[in-house]
């Protein structure tokens, strides 16, 4: 009973949600309608079982024991008792069960697509937006509408239908009766709701407060050295104190509307009971009900008074769900990246690359490339080469389809670009990024991390061979299980890169797009880099953000970028032959070492 | 210390009582709250069993016994104590705040004061989230068993107690069937609640996995899209998903299943007094009235509710305890570095500095392997030393030292002709200038992360101070100038910004002893040049290592150390140093290309220093 049986349903939450608030939560839920009225429907069940034992009270206290008249025995009367639990019981055990299984289940299906969609939205939405609050989103956000669509819709449900079988069951001892124990109802309901909707605003100054302590903490605590270094130590001890102070003073507010709250509802429902049980003692003592009826009455009035002292804490969380709910709608709301999009794909593709008049420009306007025309051959090694913010990067970022240029045309064999679904054109692009991004997990599975089918053992220990990096891995721990990041080693910014080359030669594609940075590693493993560079860079056209001249005199081309587009273009010989910023570069270069020299001269 | 020690909430599986007393022993200030609390639940849990009792009365001696004035009377009584009641339910709950809150606030005041004389040796090997945990959620579970633990036990003990009493009052026959059976339902609630936690414990931990998956993928997911990898990454989401929905699952279902077993047990325990009331209606005339067998129902379908309470207590009672024991382990851990009691402030730390033959490994290296050794140096008063090497090297380490945030394991440093262990530690530091390779600021204004250097400076002193590190100008662009927010850890500003403030906030405290770590990202030139001039001020004035990563810093120094496994491999000017054609000539080459590189702003977009830490 305790495994559960998670039953996936395929379903497109970004198409349900339309621009109304209510339809769309109402459309995202649809699916689980039955579920909703079978928890419900077990809620009544439970309901009716609890109710039915003041009646059999009754009986028991009119039928057996006063009049005499009843026509079961003791026993049996006695077992029914147990048998209507149960009976509760099962009521209750299946509306939990149900519940779970909506909450979770929505949650699950909710957490999976926002997952896929978030994945799946542009390169530009994830460069813009904070990861904190993307973070934020899909899981306390996510987790108040579990609550919402889940617990919430539900018990509100529990609460009227107990009033309802409640109410009609006093109704059948004495409908006056059942109408004049329901009179406070309403105040109990006002009181609620007022003071839980002020519970919930000094609940959030209570929070702020213990985020101040905690950014007080935090801070102290990363800034240890400093802390002592300054001999700070008391003066931190009383801002904390301080803080500490805040927020117990802020604690003693929240509690203090709890300490109203439960006292003066406890108040209100007392008076409804004392009131009730004196209206129906009266009526029992003039004969107009039976004692039973009287005692079975005592017992149900409970059930229709305490619940309702709840429902202002589920109108307050409801609200808040709401509100989340439109956070999360933000999200879904965003378009995803059509990745099959497209009608050519070819068995194998060549590499041949051509920009035709490429213009690029973010939806603000502003403008990163202009009229960029170039070819790159088949297997060519393509240099770029220009100041921060002259495009080298935005250039390379349009070949994967990352980023839709705005004019003009790339074609890849002859094919225009486009025609290609992006999915098929990443699968055939390799990226070897400056500062390569490595997962949590172990040095093999983010070797073969681009590859989706099954890889030997031997492939994969190729391809870190010829990145250079078989023998580090050797040294660590595990060797090849050993994990990557906190949990295990951390690896230095030139073994990373050794790595993502090794996943881009398994990954084999054939044309590669490279961040050559070797700046932040040591002299001695530089030229381990460079040879595994070179391995990666045969057979394939590779388009390499140069950052140092050494790189590139070796390129087949080289295109120079200035204010967003090519000035320059051609092999090492044939620039530095022009005149132009090439030359200007490569004289400063040459002027460098001039300058180092006569540096290293005039200590000499 | 093993991994698994920073393991978050791991239980203890045995039972300190140990810890518990001393638990226990945090009530001790506020224990006059505490018996207000025990009194005031004494009359709630009275009350309630009170209420059945007095509903008996009206149902036998008023409905029963035909008189009204006898239903008044018991409803009076009804209401006066129902309002009773409600002032006490209101005491209990302010009181019971009071306790909580007052025993948070202690308890966290103490640890963090202790925290504050911990030594950086605790710092490098306790995770910042560890001990945040500690000093949040841990205070919170045991504030919370310290009061409302306490509280629902006392009122379940005493409710069943009066109820008990009342029912041995109406039949002390069919009271005792009912007493009998109570062990039984406070042994199962307990096997229940405790298997309830444990499920949802699994829970909050593959809620964690999820928050992982999900931020690795925001974090890579232009890896994810390069690669084409987004099948694959769903799959593994959706696994793990699955298990959360699993687990959430078992948890829920538990959870439902629990209270239906409860009133299950209690059904039956009903269903006896219902069988052996009507036996004694039947055959003994008068031995009890119709009254007395609903009390007696009433009572034994709301014992369940203590018995709940109590259960959920106990279970999370160990939990509370571990809690409690994670907070005593971290205010009984001692101190690396204190003062000897003999220590003295020396009023003054100028002079000359002598590292003496010393060897220094970190503590949680098990194998001991030194990052110092054997090193010695000596250092004239208002020298400036700058050190290079690679990562990993020592330079870091020797700072350190110097500083004395740690103390050489063996050998000793000499300040001004003395062991510095002979100083206090305030005494030494609050000498000290530091400004480090990633300034740390904390939240609040420009001017009151300055005076940070120094807390009686005036306005015009902290000014000052900003123009001197060539910190002012920035500032004076700034909408709201010197109460300007720098927000958390100062991340409003830039990098420079941030060492141009942290300069400003040393030359204020007018250290003797100046220690600068240098940044390695990159400032625009401008920055750059008035960081410069602010060290040079500080420079001048004080006897400074640098662990240096700029070519002009290093080459305006009086001696500059290349230190390389723990030693000191070369050591002089840097014309000497240059004409050695050594270790130090291949960084200098090295670097000078970077930096000019940078310094045209053609190739690249950020220098990248001799070596980083």
């Amino acid at each position: 009973m305790l495994a559960a049986n998670y039953k996936e349903k395929q379903f497109d939450l970004a198409k349900v949600l339309g621009n109304k608030k209510l339809p769309a939560i109402i459309a995202m839920v649809k699916s689980y309608g039955w579920k909703y009225l079978g928890a419900s429907i077990a809620v009544g069940i439970s309901a009716l079982g609890s109710t039915a034992q003041f009646f059999l009270l009754q009986y028991f206290i009119d039928d057996y024991l006063s009049a005499r008249t009843a026509t079961v025995g003791l026993l049996p009367i006695a077992l029914s008792f147990v048998l209507l639990t149960l009976i509760r019981g099962i009521g209750s055990f299946f509306s939990g069960k149900w519940t779970v299984e909506i909450s979770e289940g929505l949650t699950k299906r909710l957490r999976d697509f926002l997952f896929d969609h978030l994945q799946h939205l542009p390169y530009a939405y994830h460069n813009e937006t904070d990861t904190g609050e993307l973070i934020q989103r899909v899981t306390s956000d996510v987790d108040a509408l579990r609550l919402f669509l889940g617990n919430n819709v539900i018990d509100i449900a529990r609460t009227l239908i107990l009033f309802i079988v409640n109410f009609i069951a006093i109704g059948l001892l004495n409908w006056r009766l059942a109408g004049l124990s329901i009179i406070a109802i309403p105040v109990v309901i006002l009181v609620s709701i007022f003071f839980f909707k002020k519970i919930s605003k000094v609940y959030e100054v209570y929070q702020e407060k213990e985020a101040t302590l905690s950014t007080t903490l935090q801070e102290n605590l990363a800034g240890v050295r400093v802390v002592k270094a300054f001999s700070r130590e008391e003066y931190e001890i009383d801002k904390f104190g301080k803080n500490n102070r805040d927020r117990y003073t802020a604690g003693l507010k929240l509690n203090r509307m709890h300490a109203f709250f439960w006292p003066v509802s406890d108040i209100i429902c007392s008076i409804q009971i004392v009131a009730g049980f004196y209206i129906g003692g009266m009526m029992a003592l003039n004969g107009t009900i039976t004692i039973g009826s009287y005692l079975a009455y005592t017992g149900m009035i409970f059930w229709i008074i305490f619940p309702m002292r709840n429902l202002g804490r589920l109108i307050v969380d409801m609200s808040r769900g709401f509100v989340s709910f439109e956070r999360v709608r933000d999200i879904l709301k965003v378009a995803r990246e059509p990745l099959e999009q497209g009608d050519y794909m070819p068995e194998q593709i060549e590499g041949k690359v051509a920009f035709q008049n490429i213009t690029f420009s973010y939806e603000d306007g502003h403008h990163v490339l202009e009229d960029i025309t170039f070819e790159a051959k088949a297997g060519h090694s393509i240099a770029l080469i220009g100041s921060t913010g002259s495009g080298k990067t935005t250039l390379v970022n349009l070949l994967p389809r990352f980023f839709e240029y705005t004019n003009g045309s790339i074609t890849l064999d002859g094919v225009d670009l486009n025609r290609y679904p992006r999915s098929f054109l990443r699968k055939n692009i390799g990226i070897v990024e400056q500062e390569p991004f490595l997962f949590s997990r172990s040095i093999r599975d983010n070797i073969r991390y681009g590859v989706s089918r099954d890889v030997t053992e031997e492939e994969m220990i190729e391809a870190a061979k010829a990145a250079a990096i078989h023998d580090v891995i050797l040294t660590f721990p595990h060797g090849y299980d050993t994990l990557v990041g906190e949990r295990g080693v951390t690896l230095s910014g030139g073994q990373k890169q050794r790595v993502a080359i090794a996943r881009t030669l398994l990954k084999n594609p054939k044309i590669l797009i490279m961040d050559d940075s070797t700046s932040s590693v040591d002299t001695e493993t530089e030229a381990d880099i460079r040879e595994a560079l070179n391995h990666l860079m045969k057979t394939r056209t590779t388009f390499i953000i140069a950052h140092r001249i050494q790189s590139i005199i070796n390129a087949d081309l080289i295109l120079v970028l200035d204010k967003q587009r090519i000035v320059q273009s051609g092999t090492h010989e044939e620039l530095v032959q022009q005149e132009g910023l090439y030359r200007e570069i490569f004289n400063i270069q040459t002027k460098i070492e001039d300058d180092l020299k006569k540096e290293i001269d005039s200590v000499n | 210390m093993s991994t698994n020690y920073f393991e978050e909430e791991e239980f203890t599986t045995t039972f300190n009582g140990q810890t518990f007393l001393r638990l226990v022993k945090e009530l001790k200030p506020v224990w006059f709250y505490l018996a207000g609390i025990l009194i005031s639940i004494g009359f709630t849990s009275v009350f309630d069993s009170l209420f059945t009792y007095l509903n008996k009365l009206l149902v036998d001696d008023g409905i029963l016994a035909g008189d009204p004035s006898q239903i008044r009377l018991n409803l009076i009584r009804y209401g006066v104590l129902a309002l009773l009641q409600a002032v006490f339910v209101f005491a209990f709950i302010v009181l019971a705040g009071i306790v909580g809150e007052k025993v948070q606030l202690s308890l966290r005041q103490r640890l963090f004061s202790h925290l504050q004389k911990l030594s950086l040796s605790y710092y490098s090997v306790t995770p910042v989230g560890w001990i945040m945990s500690r000093v949040t959620s841990d205070v919170n579970r045991v504030a919370n068993l310290l009061t409302w633990g306490v509280i629902d036990v006392s009122w379940g003990i005493l409710n069943i107690i009066a109820a008990t009493i009342f029912m041995l009052i109406i039949n002390w026959r069919m009271a005792l069937v009912v007493v009998f059976s109570i062990p039984i339902l406070i042994v199962v609630a307990i096997k229940f609640r405790t298997s309830i936690l444990k499920q949802y414990r699994q829970v909050r931990k593959q809620n964690s996995v999820i928050t992982g998956q999900y931020n690795e993928m925001i974090t890579g997911v232009r890896v994810i899209k390069a690669l084409g990898r987004e099948q694959g990454s769903l799959q593994e989401f959706r696994k793990e998903s699955l298990t959360m929905y699993n687990s959430s699952y078992r948890a829920a279902v538990l959870s439902a299943l629990f209270l239906p077993t409860i009133q299950l047990i209690s059904s039956f325990i009903l269903a006896g007094v219902v069988y052996y009331a009507g036996w004694q209606f039947d055959n003994l005339p008068g031995g009890i009235t119709i009254g007395s067998i609903q009390a007696f129902m009433n009572y034994v379908t709301f014992m369940m509710w203590p018995i709940f309470d109590m259960a959920r207590i106990f279970a999370e009672m160990q939990l509370a305890v571990a809690s409690g024991e994670r907070i005593f382990s971290l205010l009984d851990s001692v101190p690396a570095v204190q003062d000897a009691d003999t220590a003295y402030d020396p009023g003054s730390i100028k002079g000359d500095i002598i590292f003496d033959n010393v060897t220094f490994w970190y503590d949680d290296d098990e194998e001991k392997l030194p990052v110092l050794k054997h090193f010695s140096l000596q250092v004239k008063q208002g020298e400036t030393i700058a050190l290079v090497g690679p990562t990993g090297g020592g330079k870091t380490t020797t700072v350190n030292l110097l500083a004395r945030f740690y103390e050489p394991k063996e050998g000793e440093i000499r300040i001004n002709g003395k062991n510095y262990r002979d100083y206090t530690l305030h005494g030494i530091h609050s000498r000290l200038g530091i400004v480090l390779q990633t300034p740390h600021l904390f939240s609040g204004t420009i001017m009151e992360n300055i005076r940070y250097g120094r807390l009686d400076a005036t306005d015009d002193e902290i000014i000052d101070a900003a123009k001197l590190a060539g910190a002012h100008q920035f500032i004076s662009d700034l909408p709201k100038q010197y109460e300007e927010e720098v927000g958390e850890g100062g991340n409003l500003l830039s990098v420079g910004q941030k060492q141009l403030l942290s300069l400003a906030r040393a030359i204020l405290a007018d250290p003797e002893i100046f220690i600068m770590d240098e940044a390695t990202s990159s400032v625009d030139t401008m920055t750059e040049a008035l960081i410069q001039k602010g060290m040079d001020r500080l420079l001048q004035s004080c006897t400074s290592f640098v662990i240096a990563h700029r070519l002009s810093t290093i080459k305006s120094a009086d001696r500059i150390l290349v230190i390389e496994d723990g030693q000191i491999q070369e050591m002089g000017t840097h014309a000497e140093l240059i004409r050695k054609n050594g270790k130090y000539y291949q960084l200098y080459t090295k670097q000078f290309r970077q930096e000019k590189e940078a310094a045209y702003n053609l190739l690249t977009d950020d220098v990248t220093p001799v070596a980083a830490d």
